[in-house]
């Protein structure tokens, strides 16, 4: 079985927005639709003893996620690898799903015209693996960092997880019970004045 | 939180389904149960069935108008197990069998044979059309429930509250609408004056009674449910709850919901009678009601990201001026 | 949502590089049907497959409907925004008999030409006008790494700007933020800081890149000067630097020591506003983990006046620690050999000697004097020198000024070419004012700027994706980088080559001078002495893409010195000593600070930084793509909490800044990014979805949020060496902007000298302002070795700061021995005649036509190869017994036949044919068959001499 995971690397995260902008660019995504915002809480902490901490996201492609059972005419759906997508011309755009998602991380564009408008998501760029099954999701080729690690959760040799095996993780929102796949390896800072 | 996804017509289609619904529920109490035997009721109550069938259609109406791509609509019925899609279904139900009840009372010639074939199958169309309106009330609070990722809605107090206020509005419309077309009162026989008189009266004296009762437990589960997110619930319910009894929904909690749409025909129910109690009071219900889901509907905050406020904050509007100073395919230069 | 697909039919896949900024990483761009459907980051190249946000949006700027695709003529006012659509060619001949007249009327001087960075090929720009005759060529050069070059080449020959990190043990990145500038570096500094590389970052802000620091040094912005005294201080007083290589390899560390005897630690805390231990720590770290880099940050010329001290001060902490040139220290790759260097595409020869001294800077070390002394030294060390693109240019404000005042004498016409100076050079209301003045305005660009729209002449530019792109950073490395055109210019864009060649044709110089048809053919000539077995420029990009000179570390070592006029390391530079600058970095503050301006200090109690990187934006481009704008819709400043609670700021309001200079409008990023002395406002904000001519006052917004409002480019104010006028290190005050608030005409008068009380030219000659520092008066010493013979030519002149006597038209240098002495190639020349002493010959060898002479000067003669000794008596070689001498002819031959004898091989040589004959029977040797003919008998013999048996070789 196949189980594609993401694995974030916040110690290595610099939150340039490349995985933003590229991911808008290779999906095509209209101007006002982000799937994989780079989040930071701001500087905390008191000068100059501050910390930061980036938090790029993008779908959870839940194991269980909350989106999927809620749609009334089936257009979302999941993957037997784990992927959660839309079927966009079966999507009447309800936006039950949109508020079934803990992480906000599904959206419609207000511009595009009003009666073609569906819900969008990040689909783990799923077309690009259709022609070739070892391809990484744009927003990982494009990272500059490396910061974003993209493989199958399944096999043991993969690099994610080995990763998710041997570092420190954390998922967002673990008590909701949606078994999210995006897994993050936490920058603890230490920084040296 | 980056906006209300839902907008005004999905409040408005959740008061309407649950107004609709909750009229043919009581309908088919009332003249099923409660007063089996006289004929008269139903026909008084026929008036407000048009209304049920009306609300539903609208509500109906505003969700369709809603979605991005209506004509996908009908995968809803075939396709999913869905909340929503039970819904849509339930709507449908009801809808239709309230309209052959509804036809089989209407008085036209050019009707009336279609209204005598449905005159048969009143009582099994009465049946289905109250309990899917039944189903109905129940549906637009378990559907926002079920969403867990809103820790507002994400309470069995909604459901139960959106019955109570479904059933409290039907009392209202019902009160406001019933005895009216296609019902004609025959005034030259004294007997169908006392007659109607009387069902008039009983039917008011109970919707009366009852009303009263579901305001009241209205306003019990609204403060439980409020103030329990104030006491114990997570931050982000807290939050909420923070700013209905105290933020930027105190004045609309109070003055609108507490005061205009619970307390005040509450006590025009109780103390007054008259007009006040006939008319004014149900029709501050019924504003209540609606204030009431759009009130929750608003509420849809999620437990944010880290910083993810901050990141959707900065973004501008859709409408913002450079988004669309540039066509895509034309040039300027 | 129609997805596309790359690997359909017909997509072709084209090894492109990206143009938005320095990085220039590696771009495949999926071309079908001669456009381009995709791009995506080249995994095999540098950036390892990774694209930034501009990078990425590619398309989105090549396709954008607001791109200029026309040549279009102004048909109203100024400033209105009428534009004509007309044919490119008709529009270059219109432009080039504008200037072909204001030339004539009032010198080739009058016209001036600003440049963009990284969006063209300079050295087209510079071969016009050169040729035209102008010196007034420009960039935000100053401002970004020219002036650190420059001081950098006085220390140590040239700019120690290539790192090899993967052996240092200690980086320090100081003023620069490659987490938001530089991506494809920052990855290799993040892999490498796991591996254990210490990286220390100076920077006033909690940078993305500070974030990641092992030691981080939050200093007060334009402190830096002091920093790196009070390092240099440390690292020489705690006995902590490199003395074998400094007993080797440099001159001055006695007067070193005494001059940075005052900077200690101590003093420099409360400049910097660091505690003496951290500087202390900071000096130790980078001395005692040997090798280790300084990576030069654009901040260094940024500072004003404080600028070049900071970065010369920088150079010598190099120096000291041994840390040049070495494996895992900062090397020093010097002009490329192995191909052209940008200088040789320049035709600098072609401009005069009298318009170079009418060029408009103040700043010796930066313009033709300063670019002289350097680029001799740079030609007798290296062989090749700097190009003058860059490194020797106008000073942009200065010229503004000379629009607006006539000093030091009147611009009357401004070539600009893919920048917007109102947002990109110092003192925007007054380069607004210059820019709306200028005469004759002609602007090549991608959008409509600011600028552009007061232009006369818009001609629009092809840029990424749509130009082959060459990069060999700034001509001043020996590497380089390449990539190919996706498709061909859209509409009737021409990149810049183009347009310099057709304006350069039109205004009526030689075809010659531009020979190649278009870019791909010059570069394929830039690479030609590489002598890859390639054909063409496209070529080169599919098979070899990078190419890198072999080895090139240490070179100091092999050459014998380095690169400075006396081979050393300079501590105390000589060159800059000529030009009247202190030899050693000696300190001077921020143009405006508390000991220096109190009553200023008082005013504006926050010490501003402007400029700096952040993502999405490049400079002043992309604030007009809806899908990267979205990404940061508004201006925001950081203040510190502290400080925003003591002005009443909260998180998103709009607040003013203002300098003495002006003010501007931005919103408030409150968090602690920043000290909270400290204000950080970001560049470039313009806002190009607005109606640009309805308000000229402010076009576009261009002034109401640019930080370059509030930044001086006074003459006081810039630095005396190099001419960085100041961004950082200002003092402004923060205020909220309440709702009426409205951004008004007051806002948007500038004045000369920058005084926003003051509107209006107070001071006509900008020219007799004093600069920063006073120059310092020098007289060369006198000769004091002895002097060559009188009536060499080229003549000799004394040069005090190599201790010699030198050759200026060749850059030979006089040896006591009587020769002169090529320092690049350390060969011998002789005096007189400059020619080449070969050491294996015994001969003089004249480089540029190839003939040989004896050491007599006397002509040597060959017959194929042959050296012959016409009319000496004996033969100066043995001569087998049955060869005659032939005094005459000067050569051994056969008794009875006039073949010439090679001793080296022992054959001879036919004179008329060039075959070769055997020595003793002269027979033909014939190379086919291994086998000598007798050419009159026809009879063939082996090698030994033995007949051949007429088999299948018979004459039959």
């Amino acid at each position: 079985m196949t189980r594609y995971c993401m694995v974030i690397d916040q110690r290595r995260c610099i939150g340039c927005h490349s995985c933003t902008a590229a991911c808008r660019m290779w999906n095509e995504l209209p101007t006002d639709i982000v799937y994989n915002a780079v989040l930071n809480e701001g500087v905390k902490g008191e000068w100059p003893n501050v910390h930061r901490n980036w938090l790029p996201t993008l779908c959870m492609h839940c194991e269980k996620p909350a989106c999927v059972p809620c749609c009334p005419t089936g257009a979302s759906q999941q993957d037997a690898d784990g992927t959660v997508w839309i079927e966009y011309d079966k999507c009447m755009a309800c936006l039950a799903c949109v508020n079934a998602c803990p992480y906000g991380m599904r959206d419609q564009s207000k511009l595009q015209p009003r009666l073609h408008r569906f819900v969008r998501k990040c689909t783990f760029c799923r077309d690009k693996r259709k022609d070739d099954p070892s391809a990484q999701p744009y927003c990982v080729a494009t990272c500059h960092q490396k910061a974003r690690i993209f493989g199958d959760l399944d096999d043991p040799n993969s690099e994610v997880s080995k990763l998710v095996g041997s570092v420190e993780t954390f998922r967002l929102l673990e008590d909701l019970g949606t078994e999210p796949q995006i897994y993050y390896i936490p920058d603890l800072g230490g920084v040296r004045k | 939180m980056r906006h209300h996804f839902w907008e005004w017509p999905i409040p408005t289609y959740l008061f309407l389904g649950g107004l609709g619904g909750g009229i043919f529920c009581l309908i088919a109490i009332l003249s099923m149960c409660v007063y089996p035997n006289e004929a008269i009721i139903p026909e008084l109550l026929v008036w407000p069935s048009f209304i049920a069938i009306l609300a539903l259609g609208f509500g109906c109406l505003m969700l369709v108008v809603d979605l991005g791509q209506p004509m996908v609509f009908y995968r809803a019925f075939v396709k999913s197990t869905s909340v929503l899609a039970w819904g849509a279904r339930l709507l449908t139900v009801c809808m239709i069998f309230g309209l052959i009840w509804f036809v089989s009372y209407l008085p036209w010639e050019w009707i009336s044979g279609l209204a005598n074939f449905f005159a048969m199958f009143r009582a099994l169309c009465l049946a289905i059309a109250g309990i899917a309106g039944t189903c109905i009330m129940l549906y637009t609070g378990i559907f926002l429930s079920t969403l867990k990722a809103h820790a507002f809605w994400a309470t069995p107090a909604l459901p139960v509250l959106f019955t109570v206020s479904a059933l409290s509005t039907a009392c209202a419309a019902i009160t406001l609408s019933a005895g009216w077309w296609p019902f004609e009162l025959n005034t030259g026989s004294i007997e169908a004056v006392l007659l109607y008189t009387a069902a008039m009266h009983a039917i008011h004296g109970i919707l009366h009674t009852v009303d009263i009762i579901l305001v009241a437990c209205e306003v019990v589960v609204l403060l439980v449910m409020v103030l329990s997110f104030l006491g114990a619930g997570n931050k982000t319910a807290n939050r909420v709850a923070h700013k209905w009894i105290h933020g930027s929904y105190a004045a609309f909690f109070w003055v609108g919901m507490m005061g205009i749409g619970l307390l005040i025909p509450e006590f025009i129910y109780i103390f007054l009678g008259g007009v006040a109690s006939s008319v004014v009071a149900p029709v501050m219900v019924l504003c209540g009601g609606l204030l009431l889901r759009f009130m929750v509907v608003n509420s849809d905050e999620r437990a944010p990201l880290p910083g993810e406020d901050r990141y959707y904050n900065r973004l501008v509007d859709h409408d913002a001026e450079f988004i669309h100073k540039w066509t895509y395919g034309e040039n300027v230069f | 949502m129609a997805e596309i697909d790359i690997h359909a039919d017909g997509v072709e896949m084209v090894k492109s590089l990206c143009y938005f900024c320095h990085a220039n990483c590696g771009v495949l761009a999926y071309v079908k049907d001669g456009d381009v459907i995709k791009i995506e980051g080249d995994p095999d190249y540098s950036n390892q497959g990774g694209l930034c946000c501009r990078g990425t949006s590619a398309l989105l700027h090549v396709n954008h409907p607001a791109r200029i695709n026309h040549a279009l003529k102004r048909v109203g006012e100024k400033g209105e925004g009428k534009w004509e659509k007309i044919p490119y060619d008709q529009a270059i001949q219109e432009v080039a008999e504008k200037l072909n007249k204001i030339k004539e009327e009032s010198g080739a001087e009058a016209v001036a030409s600003a440049g963009g960075t990284t969006r063209t090929d300079d050295w087209a720009r510079r071969r016009f006008l050169n040729q035209f005759g102008t010196p007034n060529g420009f960039h935000n050069a100053l401002l970004c790494w020219i002036p650190t070059f420059m001081a950098e080449t006085c220390v140590a020959g040239w700019s120690p700007f290539e790192t090899d990190l993967g052996a240092a043990r200690c980086l320090i990145l100081w003023g620069m933020n490659p987490g938001a500038s530089t991506l494809p570096g920052m990855h290799g500094y993040t892999d490498l800081q796991m591996g254990g590389l210490k990286i220390i970052v100076v920077d006033p802000r909690y940078s993305e890149t500070a974030q990641h620091a092992d030691l981080w040094l939050p200093l007060r912005p334009g402190s830096d000067a002091a920093l790196a005294l009070a390092m240099l201080h440390t690292i020489l007083y705690e006995g902590m630097a490199n003395y074998d290589f400094i007993d080797k390899w440099c001159s001055g560390y006695e007067e070193l020591l005494e001059h940075v005897a005052e900077y200690t630690p101590e003093w420099a805390a409360p400049i910097t506003w660091l505690e003496p231990d951290q500087i202390r720590t900071a000096a130790r770290m980078y001395a005692m983990n040997t090798p280790g880099c300084i990576q030069w940050g654009c901040t260094w010329d940024q500072i004003g006046r404080a600028s070049t001290t900071g970065s010369h001060a920088i150079a010598l902490l190099r120096a000291v620690t041994g840390n040049l040139e070495i494996p895992g220290g900062d090397g020093m790759p010097g002009p490329a050999m192995n191909y052209l260097t940008d200088e040789e595409m320049e035709a600098n020869e072609a401009l005069p000697e009298e318009q170079k001294a009418k060029q408009i800077s103040r700043f010796k070390l930066t313009s033709w004097p300063g670019y002289t002394l350097i680029s001799e030294t740079a030609k007798r060390q290296w062989g090749k020198t700097l190009p003058t693109e860059w490194f020797c240019e106008a000073h942009g404000p200065s010229v503004f000024k000379s629009i607006l005042t006539g000093d030091p004498y009147q611009v009357r016409a401004l070539l600009v070419n893919a920048t917007n100076p109102i947002n990109s050079y110092g003192d925007s209301k007054m380069t607004l004012a210059a820019i709306k003045a200028v005469e004759f305005l002609v602007v090549v660009e991608y959008w409509m700027t600011p600028t552009a729209l007061f232009a006369d002449y818009i001609f629009p530019a092809a840029g990424a994706l749509e130009r082959p792109i060459i990069v060999t950073h700034y001509g001043a490395t020996d590497s380089l980088m390449g990539g190919r055109r996706a498709i061909q210019p859209k509409f009737d864009r021409h990149d810049d080559y183009q347009f310099w060649k057709k304006l350069g044709l039109a205004c009526g110089q030689d075809p010659k001078m531009w020979p190649w048809e278009d870019l791909e053919e010059a570069y394929s000539d830039i690479i030609k002495p590489l002598g890859l077995p390639i054909e063409g420029y496209n070529d080169f990009v599919d098979m070899v893409r990078m190419y890198y000179p072999p080895l090139h570390q240490k070179k100091f070592e092999a050459h014998g010195g380095f690169w400075t006029p006396s081979g050393k390391v300079e501590f105390n530079s000589t060159i800059l000593r000529e030009l009247g600058y202190p030899g050693m970095p000696t300190y001077i503050g921020t143009i405006e600070n508390p000991i220096d301006t109190p009553e200023l200090a008082e005013e504006y109690p926050f010490v501003l930084s402007t400029g700096g990187s952040f993502m999405p934006y490049h400079h002043s481009e992309w604030h007009n793509i809806p899908k990267v704008r979205y990404l940061l819709p508004e201006p925001y400043f950081s203040i510190n909490p502290e400080a925003a609670e003591k002005m009443g700021i909260e998180h998103g309001d709009w607040c003013w800044i203002e300098t003495r200079r002006g003010r501007i409008k931005m919103r408030a990023d409150v968090e602690p990014v920043i000290d909270p002395r400290v204000i950080f406002a970001p560049r470039g904000w313009w806002f190009p979805e607005r109606d640009g001519s309805a308000d000229l006052d402010n076009p576009f917004g261009c002034l109401e949020s640019n930080v370059n409002v509030l930044t001086s480019v006074d003459e006081e104010h810039c630095d005396p060496m190099g001419g960085s006028w100041a961004n950082r290190g200002l003092l402004c005050k923060v205020y909220r902007c309440g709702e009426l608030d409205e951004y008004r005409h007051e806002d948007t008068l500038f004045s000369i000298p920058g005084s926003a009380s003051e509107p209006g030219i107070h001071d006509m000659h900008p020219s007799q302002r004093p600069l920063a520092r006073e120059e310092i008066p020098f007289t060369a010493p006198e000769a004091n070795v002895a002097a060559p013979p009188e009536g060499v030519e080229p003549p000799l002149e004394w040069d005090w700061k190599i201790g010699a006597y030198w050759q200026p038209a060749t850059g030979y240098v006089y040896d006591e021995s009587g020769w002169l002495v090529n320092s690049a190639t350390r060969a011998y020349h002789d005096l007189w005649t400059g020619w080449r002493y070969d050491s294996a010959q015994n001969l003089l060898v004249d480089d540029a036509t190839g003939d040989v002479y004896t050491m007599e000067r006397e002509p040597v003669k060959f017959i194929h190869g042959i050296r012959i000794y016409p009319g000496v008596e004996t033969a100066p070689y043995e001569v087998p017994d049955h060869l005659r001498w032939n005094v005459e002819a000067g050569y051994a031959m056969l008794p009875d036949r006039q073949f010439v004898y090679d001793p080296n091989s022992g054959w001879m040589i036919d004179p008329d044919t060039g075959n070769y004959h055997d020595a003793y029977y002269g027979y033909l040797y014939d190379a086919s068959t291994q086998t000598l003919l007798d050419e009159n008998t026809g009879n063939r013999y082996s090698m030994s001499y033995e007949p051949l048996v007429q088999s299948g070789t018979s004459e039959e």
